[in-house]
């Protein structure tokens, strides 16, 4: 993420940077981090501290670079180091369980929750929130980085700081948790067989 | 269209899986021939059809309900204060 050749900005260079291409990102950001810990004052904790980091670092960064990324980078690490830690959520993912899940060979005769378009369209609450809101944070966090923020595996990878296959595995998984859980919304809407 | 044509076969010559080649388009990652193809599959796969129908209605659900609004102005504010002090 272009961070290992130290910069040199001046002061006005460095204000530049920060406003044209750290600022833009922040309604992403300030979303990124509600997603994560589900509260708006710790959201807005941690974007702070994002960008105080961001400047901080600012010469880490080369200007004209994935400033979005690399932002995106440095609130998930704040996350999982200074968040986490203070309200000590354990990591529940077994991942080797996902690799494995992912590799077999019967990967398309899986059960896959019976969901249909109409059902889906009529949820025009907060179900799809809530049902990814449920989602354990790892998983959450790649529907968030793919769907929402629209990054491509290699910035994934980077941002998670985890191989590509293992952010693949990681997508097909949580997207079915996720239609797991829209199906259970769906059937108590009233959708059979939904 | 035939197999040899498939553009989601990797180098390696792997037959890719109807969910894999589901996963490149939802993820972003496909190409423009593999979208293409895979349009063309769909209309003789009716799980592709239905996967890709469903999927594709939870990304834009997800899209248009879970982006939240904008950070609150007073956030947006103080970093922006404090970022101008430490440089004046």
């Amino acid at each position: 993420m272009a961070e290992s050749v130290r910069q040199h900005y001046t002061d006005k260079e460095k204000q530049e940077i920060f406003d044209n291409e750290f600022l833009p990102h922040i309604h992403s950001m300030y979303n990124f981090g509600y997603r994560l810990t589900l509260d708006r004052d710790d959201a807005k904790d941690l974007v702070q501290d994002t960008y105080f980091k961001a400047f901080r670092f600012i010469e880490s960064f080369q200007k004209g670079t994935n400033a979005k990324a690399w932002l995106f980078r440095i609130l998930k690490n704040s996350f999982i180091n200074d968040y986490r830690k203070k309200v000590k959520e354990p990591n529940k993912v077994d991942y080797q369980e996902v690799e494995q899940y992912y590799n077999s060979e019967d990967v398309d005769r899986q059960i896959t929750p019976d969901l249909r378009v109409d059902a889906l369209k009529d949820m025009i609450g907060d179900e799809i929130s809530n049902a990814l809101n449920a989602l354990d944070v790892d998983f959450r966090t790649v529907i968030i980085l793919c769907d929402l923020e629209g990054f491509k595996y290699e910035e994934m990878a980077k941002i998670l700081d985890i191989p590509i296959g293992t952010v693949r595995s990681r997508l097909h998984r949580a997207r079915q948790l996720l239609k797991e859980k829209l199906s259970e919304y769906a059937k108590s809407m009233g959708y059979k067989n939904a | 269209m035939s197999l040899s044509t498939n553009p989601f076969v990797s180098t390696t010559g792997k037959k890719p899986t109807c969910m894999e080649m589901l996963q490149l388009i939802l993820d972003g990652q496909d190409s423009p021939e593999q979208r293409e193809y895979f349009k063309t599959h769909m209309e003789n796969c009716m799980p592709c059809f239905k996967n890709y129908h469903v999927d594709m209605t939870i990304k834009e659900l997800l899209k248009s309900k879970c982006c939240g609004g904008d950070a609150p102005e007073e956030l947006v504010a103080k970093i922006k204060g404090q970022i101008a002090q430490n440089i004046s």
